[in-house]
């Protein structure tokens, strides 16, 4: 027979469990989505860097695509695990996030440099809200990210574009790859 | 000890068994990750499988995935079930009424 404490410490045993299981699942079915949109924002700031004037239509392609993606891995994903990662509600979220981004970019008359620490920060803000839920990897994730973004905005001049695809790109990949360990 | 599941009871086969049931119904967890989630050594976490799966609580598969063998436990209907009661009295004990 245990008597109360003991009885306890089980309970807290099982519920620290399922806490780490729930989150090494949840880490899991992002990273997939982690991993494809490091790839691309890694191309985007390469081919912006090669070739600047068409920075807006690589960005607008990378968005496509990244969203087509989106859903691809969340068919792979509901394929294998039964949970889908992107739906209907998250591409609305998505292109709601996306126009309160656009349109702070037209009053703002933003440079291209401005532009591409916005739109980085900006999505690491999500990153790191979401994590305040969901687990600790998006948060460091998130603000290091910004950090380092800040940091290329203020010192790696000439240079941004690739400072962006390593820190932002790699960054992103990096972090999927550490979540699927995790 | 009536009422508290022998089986289920011991800590190590507790964390196995807790880390399943927090899965969907059907799903199962590698090896390699219950023994990271579970902290336990090979050799012990597979005694314990091996304890929980003849007891029928859990489903061991063992497959190749390339070239690598990959071991996949599930919590069986059974296993959950008995889990569940498991959990049930260990709250019972805490709120002060005794197993039956």
């Amino acid at each position: 027979m245990i008597d109360s404490q003991q009885a306890s410490e089980a309970l807290a045993d099982i519920r620290e469990i399922a806490r780490r299981v729930r989150q090494s699942r949840i880490y899991n079915l992002a990273s997939l989505l982690m991993i494809m949109w490091g790839a691309l924002v890694f191309i985007a700031n390469a081919a912006s860097f090669g070739w600047p004037r068409h920075a807006g239509y690589i960005w607008i392609a990378v968005n496509v695509v990244g969203l087509a993606g989106s859903f691809v891995v969340s068919a792979f994903t509901h394929s294998r695990t039964g949970v889908r990662t992107f739906d209907l509600r998250t591409l609305m979220a998505f292109l709601l996030f996306f126009a309160f981004g656009l349109a702070t970019c037209m009053l703002a008359h933003f440079g291209p440099r401005e532009l591409g620490v916005f739109w980085a920060i900006y999505f690491m803000l999500f990153y790191t809200i979401a994590g305040l839920w969901v687990g600790l990897a998006f948060v460091v994730i998130g603000v290091g990210i910004s950090a380092l973004t800040l940091i290329g905005y203020f010192l790696a001049g000439n240079w941004f574009e690739p400072w962006m695809a390593i820190v932002n790109g790699g960054g992103l990949v990096l972090g999927g790859l550490w979540m699927r360990r995790e | 000890m009536t009422g508290l599941d022998d089986i289920i009871h011991q800590p190590l086969r507790l964390r196995i068994m807790a880390a399943l049931n927090a899965l969907p119904p059907g799903t199962g967890l590698e090896f390699a990750k219950l023994k990271k989630l579970t902290g336990a050594t090979d050799g012990n976490l597979g005694a314990h499988i091996e304890t929980l799966s003849k007891a029928g609580y859990v489903a061991v598969d063992k497959a190749f995935v390339g070239k690598k063998p990959q071991t996949t436990v599930t919590a069986t209907a059974a296993g959950r079930g008995a889990f569940a009661r498991h959990v049930a009295m260990l709250q019972e004990i805490i709120a002060g009424q005794p197993p039956e």
